[in-house]
């Protein structure tokens, strides 16, 4: 068992521009990327890695809960990515999940606030078997209305196994408050009465299909012990016939912050104090260095070794975890920070100790021992975290959504590189300031609460 | 229980450049070597027979607290916080998990950096500080997980302790690992010093080392904790078997909450060092593989009919966060049992999920798998369960494992034993420990009299659906609903009841 909380917490001739780029010397990615787009628009990654008999296979759709622009349809990509399992013409649902069970893979998939994604590891050998199944449903996916009005209650089944954590709530709270234009207003999961009314809108997924599961919207990536010629040959004949059709969603940009904004919610049921605050940042860049600073800035605040955790946690024990951090987003998005705090009577302490390091981060330069010593923290976890093609894909994964391009995670690590103590100050002032202050809080109250839902969907 | 972070396994891969696990040669230390040149990661494991089954009664928590205050405390030389200002600039860790017979303090390491992130491990297994504020915090730790995450925040961990506390009621595995709120708080430095010499010790430390070390480095390691005191090699603490369970014993763990949880299960008198573990394993994988949609259980109760997110059935104890795809090294355990997880439902069709689950289970106990069911559940096993071993820190846990078994590398062992099996003996493997006459269930749900109330009358429970099944699914309905549950026993915990004492 686990005390503390785990939180929440990627061809033979092809008429096509084919990219090999070799790991850089000073690049961060240590492994050669070969990559090509189809003349339908989709792109295929492969990154050939020391895994002999494995690869991952992922299909990435830049699709999350950041395109349900239609109201109403708030948790719609989750809730699509559940019914990708439901079947085609050929390889039904039962049919599909023999297929997936005779190779022995590990098969599922997750949606977040910028892309959904289908992943697979399983053996080597079955790469053109995972090709064939895996464009099939793509391409021709098809199911009818009982099967879908029975998933979606499987979705509710999901938003119900996680209601009973209180971050979920919050994180509900959090978000309507901080937007109110932006589709990040509503998590993943969706709002419940937009779960709820799920079942009816069998037409609607079909044109959800339609619009966004599209070769132009879509990376397929593979990781491991793969030859990419092969793949990219093998990639063309089973996804080179999907038509184009991908139409880009409207996104409403969300107007700057102007003031601070509250929530509170009552728990029913005797627990610790919780808290949850987030600083309107903007969209994921690695053209400049302010996605980077804030990465730091996160380490300088909410690191195991960072003073302020250590006051909270470690010296006046007021909490018995708390985390700090920007994730990255296509859109303009939070910095957020959440935890657990002993007693009630220590709220407003801790709200002001991170206040106040916050304050301090303003007002005088950080030590560039300091700075230098995050950076290579960041360096070496990187280089560990890189341990088999299934977190290599997930890696990839991340900036494939962001940016489309797998190679962009070189450029944040060069950013890393680059920030400086005057870029913390100034970042730390343009971003910590009370007019892009939400914060949100849980305590216990006698009965009577509403509870609510969710960040990353976990998987279908 | 274990100490935060992600879990950050390392090393490059599954079955990249050899390793075999060999003994160290003599020395008091049991060691395991995984050697992978090319890797620049390092895995180090030091497994400590100790466990929650060691803790002293009224000291429920002591294995796990003294776990934490050897590798998340300070340490002779330096405070906590130093510790963690040392490890920081390697983006390294030392990792704490205790479970009922064992406590693992494990990292990872880039090569650059092996010598440091090494000096600073052996320096806190081999000179805790036990403080005062280390274990002020530690017990709070174990406090907000005992007392907020399990009874407040997480009705599925919840479920998952509760059915262990039933079936291992009156047994050393009946407590959480991290104890109850009236012991943590009895616990004292003078208990913690006398468990860490006690029980770490070179006769109950078992060393793993895996990936790209220096020549030399292992005999090293092994010199350095020789420090530890020798301690009295011997057997593993011997263990009662658990109590059987006479009937059908409900338990519902009464709390404000909007759905229902169900766990039914009961104690196996097998586990993977025996040869019937292997079809046994055949037949769970086809009755509910843990998060695959190939298990019947997930296809009839969610698939068919929608009843919530996930249905899976185990032969062995499932660790870590239940979301985990494969299963978790390190946590042997040489008494398992076998049990059917639910995930929340919503309340109107409780008991019918109860129903639906317990007709799935007698179904395969009845009727067994057919030829081609079996063939690829058990095709299935094989390539699968290669999967548990990608990273190479995993790949050593499964091989201390097994020795800590005394038994061959248990992935080799699956495809061996798999390949050699017959349809005949899963169903013999089923005959013999699978049924749904004796076993305990275990409810986490709301308004708990009124659903004692509904399975004492145990009346038809007809499903109620807003997409109609399919026909063959209604018509199997019309049994599954007016099963005969009939409970030997209900009762009811309040959930602030549960970890108390």
């Amino acid at each position: 068992m686990s005390i503390q909380p785990r939180l929440l917490n990627v061809f033979l001739c092809l008429a096509i521009a084919l990219v090999a780029l070799p790991a850089a010397a000073d690049d961060i990615f240590p492994y050669k990327v070969h990559q090509t787009t189809l003349d339908n628009g989709l792109k295929v990654v492969v990154v050939p890695y020391d895994s002999p008999g494995t690869i991952a296979y992922y299909v990435v759709v830049r699709t999350g809960s950041r395109d349900e622009v239609e109201p109403g349809h708030s948790g719609f990509a989750h809730f699509f990515e559940h019914m990708m399992f439901r079947g085609t013409e050929r390889f039904s649902n039962d049919e599909y999940n023999d297929v997936i069970k005779r190779m022995g893979a590990d098969s599922n998939a997750y949606t977040t606030d910028d892309r959904t994604v289908y992943h697979m590891v399983g053996p080597a050998a079955e790469l053109e078997v995972m090709m064939d199944i895996e464009s099939d449903r793509f391409i021709n996916l098809d199911y009818n209305e009982e099967d879908f009005r029975r998933e979606a209650l499987a979705v509710l089944g999901e938003y119900n196994k996680n209601i009973s954590n209180p971050f979920l709530p919050l994180y509900e709270r959090m978000r309507e408050l901080a937007f109110q234009q932006h589709t990040y207003s509503h998590t993943t999961m969706g709002f419940l009465e937009d779960i709820k009314a799920m079942p009816d809108y069998y037409d609607y997924s079909l044109s959800f299909f339609d619009r966004f599961y599209r070769p132009e919207n879509i990376v397929v990536l593979v990781v491991g012990d793969v030859d990419p010629d092969k793949a990219f040959a093998m990639a063309k004949k089973y996804y080179g016939g999907w038509e184009k059709g991908y139409q880009q969603p409207k996104i409403a940009t969300e107007p700057p912050q102007t003031e601070t904004k509250k929530g509170h919610i009552d728990w029913a049921a005797p627990i610790r104090p919780h808290i949850m605050a987030g600083y309107r940042v903007p969209a994921f860049s690695a053209s400049t260095v302010d996605t980077a600073t804030l990465d730091l800035i996160s380490q300088l605040l909410f690191s195991e070794s960072a003073p302020l955790y250590q006051k909270l946690v470690v010296d006046e024990q007021w909490m018995d975890f708390v985390s700090g951090s920007y994730s990255d987003h296509r859109d303009p998005y939070l910095f957020m920070i959440f935890g657990r705090i002993k007693s009630e009577d220590l709220v407003d302490d801790v709200q002001e100790a991170i206040g106040q390091a916050i304050a301090d981060l303003q007002a005088n330069p950080v030590d560039p021992e300091k700075l230098e010593r995050i950076k290579s923290h960041l360096r070496y976890s990187f280089a560990l975290s890189l341990d088999s093609p299934n977190a290599i894909s997930g890696t990839v994964t991340n900036y494939l959504s962001l940016t489309g391009d797998p190679l962009t995670v070189n450029e944040v690590y060069a950013q890393y590189q680059k920030v400086t103590p005057a870029d913390i100050q100034r970042v730390a002032k343009e971003v910590f300031k009370p007019t892009n202050y939400t914060v949100v809080t849980l305590s216990y109250a006698e009965p009577e609460k509403e509870g609510e839902a969710e960040t990353t969907a976990e998987g279908r | 229980m274990s100490r935060k972070t992600l879990v950050t396994a390392t090393l490059l891969t599954l079955l990249s450049v050899g390793g075999v696990a060999t003994p160290a040669a003599a020395g008091a230390i049991e060691t395991v070597t995984l050697p992978n040149p090319d890797s620049p990661i390092i895995a180090v494991r030091l497994l400590f027979k100790a466990g929650s089954i060691h803790d002293p009664a009224g000291k429920e928590g002591l294995a796990a607290i003294t776990g934490l205050m050897v590798g998340d405390a300070g340490t002779q030389k330096r405070s906590y916080s130093e510790l963690i200002d040392a490890l920081y600039p390697m983006a390294s860790s030392i990792e704490v998990d205790t479970d009922r017979e064992v406590t693992v303090i494990s990292g990872e390491v880039h090569r650059e950096k092996l010598a440091e992130y090494t000096a600073l491990l052996t320096e806190a297994v081999l000179q805790p500080a036990f403080s005062e504020s280390d274990l002020s915090r530690n017990k709070e730790q174990a406090l907000a997980y005992l007392t907020t995450t399990l009874r407040a925040s997480n009705d599925e961990l919840l479920g998952l302790e509760a059915i262990q506390q039933v079936i291992f009621d009156g047994h050393p595995y009946q407590h959480s690992p991290a104890g109850t709120v009236e012991a943590l708080e009895s616990i004292t430095l003078e208990d913690i010093k006398k468990f860490y010499r006690d029980h770490y010790t070179q006769a109950n430390l078992m060393l793993g080392v895996a990936g790209g070390y220096p020549e030399g480095y292992v005999a090293e390691l092994e010199k350095a904790l020789g420090a530890l005191p020798q301690g009295e090699p011997g057997k593993l603490t011997e263990l009662p078997e658990p109590a059987k369970v006479e009937g059908r014993q409900f338990t519902l763990i009464d709390k404000e909450t909007d759905s229902v949880g169900i766990h039914i299960g009961y104690a196996l008198p097998i586990n993977r060092s025996d040869p019937d573990y292997y079809p046994l394993m055949v037949a769970n994988s086809y009755l509910g593989e843990h998060r695959t949609f190939h298990g019947r259980l997930m296809q009839q109760l969610r698939g068919h009919r929608g009843l919530n997110y996930g249905d899976y059935s185990y032969i062995e104890y499932w660790h870590l966060p239940p979301f985990t795809m494969n299963p978790t090294p390190n946590v042997p355990r040489r008494q398992q049992y076998f049990s059917v997880w639910v995930r929340p439902v919503v309340p109107e069709t409780a008991h019918f999920a109860v129903r639906d689950a317990l007709f799935e289970v007698d179904r395969l106990a009845t009727r067994g798998l057919t030829e081609e069911e079996f063939e690829l559940a058990r095709d299935f096993l094989v390539n699968y369960s290669k999967l548990w071993g990608q990273t190479l820190p995993n790949r050593l846990a499964w091989h201390m494992d097994s020795r800590y078994y005394d038994m061959p590398y248990y992935i080799d062992e699956i495809e061996e034993r798999l390949k050699k099996l017959t349809v005949d003996e899963v169903n013999a493997a089923v005959k013999k420990y699978i049924q749904t006459d004796d076993y305990h269930a275990v409810l986490v749900t709301n308004n708990a009299a009124e659903v004692k109330a509904y399975l004492e009358k145990d009346q038809p429970s007809p499903m109620k659906y807003n997409a109609p099944p399919e026909q063959q699914v209604l018509d199997a309905d019309v049994a599954i609903q007016k099963i005969k549950v009939e409970p030997d026993e209900i009762s009811i915990v309040p959930v602030a009841e549960m970890f108390q004492d």
